[in-house]
């Protein structure tokens, strides 16, 4: 293994864990706050769906997902139709990475809205903001710090996923080799150093963006 | 009654908690007093478009905002009003200026609110640095900055110590009367009911109890025993006499003599406990009270050991409350029409704002 294939590999990586992340937080943002300011029916279910990818063995969220983005799922037709086809290619990985990735993000997004005071809230449509625009100049400034840990923890779980990865996207050198299942694959074959190394480049990354995240963040007090 | 240019009427059921008020007055001030958890802050919610309640018709400054008789309901955000809540007011992510001028950043009537609140030293300044009295002003400020076709203020002096306290008041005082928007404010405290309002409206446990001219409301004796525990005293409005440093002529036109130093022409609202007026018959001869006012009896009060009596000052007719023994009364033979005399320490007249 030279050089090359360590940065592909972990470019790959952050590529996939980014793209996952961005797709990611916008939809955890929006079910984390009708969650937390508004009641409606099954909303219990609802928050137990959200968990839901935390506590399932990944590799069982890769079925799920196989079926859900294969030929034979619920949705061929429309993959027949678009010409999408996912299954075994960074799209899949990318996936796969926002699945596992959603629960975290939502979770830390709830914690951020539930913190923000209804009353800043009240005080904002007081002053002549519809909610829309209460929510771009109120809630999120107040909740920003929240959720970008959310998006944090997003993206620290997207680059080190592995089980629902392996399954829906395979281990495909070049195409959807991330560092995790690059590590995996590396142990099989025997090549140990090879696999110390993505792991040392593994602990890097993970490392880096968490250390990062929390100076940047304790440095601005909301 | 209808036809005043201000209203509300709702039935909101909260747990076990019924709000359930009818008022319409005309007078641009109104202060609504109780106890705490008598609904007041509900009120002004119901008023804002908050809560959905089974009724609720709210008229202010003439415009209707919600009427359930015919299904109209503006939303909040459409309701222009300027509400200043209990803490926490301010956005702690923006500074002062974006504070104020978080509604319309370039209304001239904001201008006019940094002008007369005096906010223009702090503009820049970190909302989390302000004291209270400084936080409170700019929440007044961003309220009145959205050309607001009315002010509600909840509790704007609870939060603030005595000292500050004072100071406020001046503040609102001078919002007051520097400008013509109708003002709704909310208090426990008696005495800010007295200075600040023009009506009265007296919330217990969720219904309007009275409403009416401050003094004759907070003194009537269905109010009393409330406005007493919560720490009722006379007050007397006017401003220090020119060329005498310790002395008030009030709006009646009664001079009065102060414990403290005034600057000439300075607006005071001075506040005296009723049990500190003695009443004489007789014309007193050499006594050490510094104010003897002439006044007529109104009506006595008697409430067990206790008397109220009702005093109108003269010249200028302003009321005035002592509270004396049942006995005293009775000695004094104290009845309606009677002139006495009202001695009052200097010692004992408290400067309110």
């Amino acid at each position: 293994m030279n050089d090359a294939d360590v940065f592909g590999i972990a470019g790959l990586t952050l590529w996939i864990g980014a793209i996952a992340t961005v797709a990611v937080v916008p939809i955890a943002v929006a079910v984390a706050w009708s969650l937390v300011r508004h009641d409606f029916p099954g909303k219990s279910l609802v928050r137990a769906l959200v968990t839901l990818p935390m506590v399932l063995p990944p590799v069982a969220v890769g079925l799920g997902l196989l079926w859900l983005l294969g030929r034979r799922g619920p949705f061929s037709a429309l993959w027949e139709a678009t010409g999408i086809d996912l299954v075994f290619t960074a799209g899949a990985a990318a996936v796969a990475a926002a699945v596992v990735g959603f629960p975290l993000a939502t979770r830390a997004c709830e914690q951020a809205f539930a913190s923000v005071d209804v009353r800043y809230e009240q005080v904002a449509r007081s002053l002549g903001l519809s909610p829309s625009a209460t929510f771009f100049r109120v809630t999120l400034p107040l909740a920003k710090r929240g959720v970008l840990y959310g998006a944090l923890l997003c993206f620290t779980r997207a680059i080190g996923e592995f089980g629902a990865t392996a399954v829906v996207a395979g281990i495909i050198p070049g195409r959807t080799e991330t560092l995790a299942l690059g590590i995996w694959s590396r142990v099989q074959l025997g090549e140990n150093s090879a696999a110390a190394v993505l792991g040392a480049v593994s602990f890097a990354l993970g490392l880096a963006a968490m250390w990062a995240g929390e100076r940047w963040l304790r440095s601005d007090p909301p | 009654m209808s036809d005043a240019p201000h209203l509300v009427s709702v039935n909101l059921q909260r747990g076990r908690f019924e709000l359930d008020a009818t008022l319409a007055w005309p007078e641009r001030v109104s202060v609504f007093f109780g106890p705490s958890g008598a609904g007041k802050s509900t009120l002004f919610e119901v008023i804002l478009g908050l809560h959905t309640a089974r009724r609720a018709r709210v008229k202010i400054g003439g415009t209707w905002l919600e009427d359930s008789d015919t299904d109209r309901r503006l939303p909040t955000w459409r309701r222009s009003l300027g509400w200043v809540p209990q803490e926490p007011t301010l956005f702690p992510h923006l500074d002062v200026e974006a504070n104020l001028r978080f509604a319309r950043p370039d209304a001239p009537a904001i201008d006019q609110a940094i002008e007369v609140l005096e906010l223009g030293a702090f503009l820049r300044r970190d909302v989390r640095d302000l004291s209270g009295g400084e936080r409170q002003r700019v929440a007044i400020g961003r309220a009145l900055g959205a050309r607001p076709r009315a002010l509600l203020l909840d509790e704007p002096l609870a939060s603030l110590d005595v000292t500050r306290r004072a100071n406020v008041l001046r503040d609102l005082i001078r919002v007051r009367d520097a400008l013509e928007i109708p003002m709704l404010v909310i208090t426990h405290d008696p005495d800010e009911a007295m200075v600040l309002g023009e009506r009265v409206a007296v919330l217990e446990a969720g219904r309007i109890v009275a409403s009416g001219p401050p003094a004759e409301v907070l003194w009537s004796q269905a109010v009393l025993p409330l406005s007493e525990t919560l720490g009722l005293e006379n007050v007397l409005r006017g401003r220090a006499a020119p060329g005498a440093a310790h002395c008030l002529v009030t709006t009646g036109g009664v001079r009065l003599a102060l414990p403290f130093p005034s600057s000439a022409g300075e607006a005071m609202s001075l506040g005296i406990r009723a049990e500190d007026i003695l009443l004489s018959v007789d014309p007193p001869g050499r006594v050490s009270a510094r104010n003897v006012l002439p006044a007529r009896v109104i009506r006595c009060e008697p409430d067990g050991d206790d008397a109220f009596v009702h005093l109108a000052l003269e010249p200028g007719d302003e009321r005035l409350v002592a509270k004396i023994t049942t006995a005293a009364v009775h000695k004094l033979e104290l009845q309606s029409g009677l002139r006495v005399y009202a001695l009052i320490k200097a010692q004992a007249v408290r400067r309110l704002a």
